[in-house]
């Protein structure tokens, strides 16, 4: 277990220090006015991941992550505006480009099983992604009209 | 993320090539172009994936890099949650509020087999296209057509083609096309957001990610409602594709199937 959270820390610190270089080139944001915010989402991280491997429960990492991230910066939470000022510093999209960065070198090995897939298949998937998109998109639409929400 | 790979981090040769990566990825920025009435924007996430998609095939990154990135394509995304669940504390009354429109458009993800599912057949694919279609072929329903049809069946072979094709491709699909069609279509951009949580870590950023980038004045928005919805599907995904998905590719595909058959006998 104290094996797994020093890896896990230095894990969390390499990314943070990639997404904080993406933050600052891609949003002018500066590296150190993003820290306090980013060592807030790896301390929930952290603290996500240990729950999750303390308590004997079969649920997901994320979901116990998520749930920590809400409860931190709910309006009713004390402290909760520090933490929302904070790491409303960090942008979303800074920290999707090194996970892409990472998914690109990783998916690397599946391109041969893509290549054989055939067009059919591509075609076909286009649509499945599509599909659930649009279903999802027009459901959402009808209900939040209805409420009187958009 | 349980099973923790020990020793990633002595990779540098990975983490060097990230870094590397992500800079020139942030440097070149995003830019959009017009397609007809819809906007397509590439944003430096998506040049980032391909990036690293193309460095795999030249010297500088090998098998290990390749294997040891996986994991941390995990732990990102950890990192992304946490950031999203940070911008769902603040805007979770309006999430409760916006429940039942969350709740209900789970349902869209059926919009799959209705749209692709005649596609496939249309195709002349058998019943391959009951595997492709069901679902949009995420690790849980993999796991569900593995379970019931088996690894070597059409069914199998169907789900897999559709996750290969996910993995690789999914979050560019989805990042090209959210804008798109965002910009396009009279549809409100929040309801894209919901529609973004797919229960796809990657796909649901690419998706919000370009939702943002053409509708910056609803960021916090998108990436809340994107962020509640994604966890519902994650959460919701495998009994959503176990007790109605399923069964209704099979009986639409055996209605398809059926007047096709009927077609050729007159």
């Amino acid at each position: 277990m104290l094996k797994n959270i020093q890896e896990w820390i230095i894990l969390l610190s390499i990314f943070a220090v990639v997404s904080l270089a993406a933050n600052w080139i891609g949003y002018d944001v500066m590296p150190l006015s993003a820290l306090p915010g980013m060592l807030v989402l790896v301390v929930i991280c952290l603290a996500g991941l240990i729950i999750q491997r303390a308590l004997p429960y079969k649920i997901p990492s994320v979901a116990y992550i998520a749930i920590i991230g809400i409860l931190a910066s709910m309006p009713w939470m004390p402290g909760s505006s520090t933490v929302v000022a904070w790491t409303s510093e960090v942008q979303l999209l800074a920290l999707t480009t090194p996970i892409l960065a990472y998914a690109g070198i990783a998916i690397g090995r599946s391109w041969t099983d893509f290549v054989k897939l055939g067009w059919r298949t591509i075609v076909v998937a286009m649509f499945v992604l599509l599909g659930t998109f649009l279903g999802s998109a027009l459901i959402a639409e009808v209900v939040l009209r209805f409420q009187g929400i958009i | 993320m349980s099973q923790v790979h020990l020793g990633i981090w002595k990779d540098w040769r990975l983490h060097v090539i990230v870094f590397l990566i992500v800079v020139f990825a942030e440097f070149i920025g995003t830019h959009e172009f017009s397609v007809g009435p819809g906007v397509v924007l590439l944003l430096p996430m998506l040049y980032a994936l391909l990036i690293g998609l193309g460095l795999y095939f030249t010297p500088a990154v090998k098998e290990k890099q390749s294997k040891n990135a996986e994991p941390l394509i995990v732990l990102g995304v950890t990192l992304l949650i946490a950031k999203i669940g940070v911008v769902i504390g603040p805007s979770l009354p309006q999430i409760i509020e916006a429940g039942p429109a969350l709740l209900l458009q789970e349902f869209g993800n059926l919009g799959t087999i209705l749209l692709a599912l005649p596609l496939a057949v249309l195709l002349g694919l058998k019943r391959e296209s009951i595997g492709m279609t069901h679902s949009v072929a995420r690790e849980p329903n993999v796991g569900l057509i593995m379970d019931k049809y088996g690894f070597n069946s059409p069914e199998g072979r169907g789900v897999m083609a559709i996750y290969i094709f996910g993995t690789v491709f999914g979050a560019v699909f989805m990042g090209l096309i959210a804008g798109f069609l965002a910009t396009l279509t009279p549809l409100h951009p929040l309801s894209f957001a919901m529609a973004s949580g797919i229960g796809s870590g990657s796909m649901m950023a690419a998706a919000s990610g370009s939702l943002i980038g053409s509708f910056p004045e609803f960021e916090n928005d998108i990436i809340a409602f994107a962020g509640a919805s994604n966890l519902l599907s994650l959460s919701t995904g495998l009994y959503m594709s176990m007790l109605i998905g399923l069964p209704l590719t099979e009986k639409m595909y055996q209605l398809m199937t059926r007047n096709k058959a009927g077609k050729g006998q007159s």
